[in-house]
């Protein structure tokens, strides 16, 4: 490992998740997106992994915050920013080797704070129809935006239907932090 | 920087010298798309009537209904100043040669008083605007349903001079802030927060990326407005150019009016474009209106994307590039 020491990304080759590995992790992530659900918030966990080591992990905390950015991966990237000053490590040579292993397909903000911090490649299970930044609504993940951090590879499926029934299961009620609908006048 | 004060002094009074002009969707700013079609002279002005009839129960155009049938033409003194639109090519049966006959069914005596046929392009689509109605008139006489805002909002009058000062004295405060980044080594760009009801600054912010790389000045204002409402997630109190206010309430009776929800109804404005990150960190917050001075590379509200005009996203917002133009396109020499 000592050759990446030259910090080129494009010598870095783009390690990909074995299928246990990604079983295993999303097992995690699951269970975080579960606690979301149980909490009232959107059900999305997430999991950032950097050399067989969790170094950050979070689920949507949205309505908790009154922050509306506070996705499970802004969450768990923050705890990877923390990880990595306690450990003293370069945060960009961290991301650079980290997977992040998410639920539900980063949305568009999010895809792009991932590039941003050059997370390298994202294993996640179902789609995002409404938000998603990796192809469902915009491909951030790979689009020319050279003032933007770097592309990152993508691979989904996984568990795919639950992440969609949890989903569903908190759609099905209701935000009782939006504003109630103006009743209209005549 | 005394010269630099100076500057900003000066054009700090010229209201005159900057315009807010709309960031509209793809679809109001496109070229006006065309699409062939077999037009014809009508050589017996009195028939006109009744072949649009017979012409619009045979090929009634569906789809196209901003498209007026027949056409004044242009030379006024030729033999046929009346042309009609008979059909898109794409509808038109498979014929060897053009001809009236073979594009409409020979039926009697019923097309007496077309000339030969020819094709024209004619607008695709409705226009959506008046520079697009213009560009489309000139093809063919097209209907047009004018947003007058819009229209005003174009020409960079949509703001009169009062709402120039406020937004002014803004993205005034967006600048200060900006320059506070500069100044610890961070970006120079700064984001305001407005309650433009009560015409009252409930966070600034500014870019604090070397402490976190996703501080990015609207990701700042967006915590401090959760902050304003009692939560929020980060601590911005060692950046003492950042801070927030809690929103004003009715004080004799607090129940009265909505409680503030994330950037609901609120106003954003900061000094370039924002990025894909906080151009959709602005959707999911429920921003009102985003005000920028100058456009940035990767942009994502006009440049490289218009995240704030998309259909198929959840919340939609009005924006207004060129506030305090040459001010914020300072900040990128400073």
């Amino acid at each position: 490992m000592g050759s990446e020491e030259g910090e080129n990304p494009d010598s870095l080759e783009r390690f990909c998740p074995t299928d246990e590995e990604i079983e295993k992790w999303m097992c995690s992530a699951f269970e975080m997106a579960r606690d979301a659900l149980e909490n009232g918030e959107v059900p999305v966990g997430c999991l950032m992994v950097y050399k067989d080591e969790v170094v950050g992990r979070g689920r949507n905390e949205v309505n908790e915050t009154k922050n509306a950015t506070r996705h499970a991966e802004m969450v768990s990237l923050d705890q990877v920013l923390d990880w990595c000053r306690h450990s003293n490590l370069d945060t960009k040579s961290v991301c650079e080797q980290t997977v992040l292993y998410v639920t539900v397909e980063p949305c568009i903000m999010c895809a792009a704070a991932l590039r941003l911090v050059n997370i390298p490649v994202v294993a996640y299970g179902c789609r995002n129809e409404r938000f998603g930044g990796c192809g469902s609504v915009l491909d951030i993940s790979s689009a020319d935006l050279p003032h933007t951090g770097t592309t990152f590879k993508c691979v989904s499926g996984h568990r795919a239907e639950e992440a969609i029934e949890m989903l569903k299961t908190f759609y099905k009620q209701e935000n009782p932090n939006a504003p109630k609908p103006k009743p209209r006048k005549d | 920087m005394e010269p630099q004060t100076k500057r900003w002094k000066g054009s700090a009074c010229d209201a005159d010298s900057w315009v807010p002009y709309p960031v509209l969707s793809d679809e109001q700013s496109q070229d006006v798309e065309l699409v062939d079609a077999f037009a014809a002279p009508i050589t017996n002005k009195k028939a006109t009537s009744r072949l649009v009839r017979e012409l619009n129960a045979l090929y009634p155009l569906s789809g196209l209904q901003h498209i007026k049938r027949v056409r004044a033409c242009k030379d006024e003194n030729g033999p046929h100043p009346l042309q009609v639109l008979l059909c898109l090519v794409s509808d038109a049966p498979d014929m060897k040669v053009v001809s009236i006959d073979s594009l409409l069914p020979s039926d009697g005596a019923k097309w007496e008083g077309l000339g030969e046929p020819f094709v024209v392009q004619i607008p695709a689509w409705p226009p959506l605007t008046r520079p697009q109605f213009e560009l489309a008139s000139r093809r063919w006489p097209t209907s047009f349903h004018e947003d007058k805002q819009v229209t005003v909002a174009l020409k960079g009058e949509l703001f009169g001079p009062q709402q120039k000062a406020m937004m002014h004295l803004y993205m005034m405060a967006a600048l200060t802030a900006a320059k506070a980044a500069k100044d610890l080594g961070m970006e120079a760009v700064g984001a305001v927060v407005v309650d433009p009801e009560k015409e009252q600054i409930i966070a600034v912010g500014h870019d604090c990326r070397g402490n976190h790389p996703l501080h990015h000045a609207v990701m700042v204002c967006i915590d401090l407005v959760a902050q304003s409402q009692g939560s929020g997630c980060y601590r911005f109190d060692s950046f003492t150019a950042c801070s927030f206010t809690s929103p004003k309430i009715n004080a004799s009776n607090p129940e009265v009016g909505p409680r503030p929800y994330i950037c609901t109804g609120y106003d954003l404005y900061v000094t370039r474009e924002p990025c894909v990150m906080c151009a959709m960190a602005l959707v999911h917050s429920r921003i009102g209106r985003v005000f920028y001075g100058t456009a940035s590379a990767d942009g994502a509200l006009g440049t490289k994307f218009k995240i704030h005009s998309r259909k198929d996203l959840n919340h939609r917002f009005e924006v207004f590039r060129g506030v305090l133009s040459d001010q914020c396109e300072h900040l990128n020499r400073m």
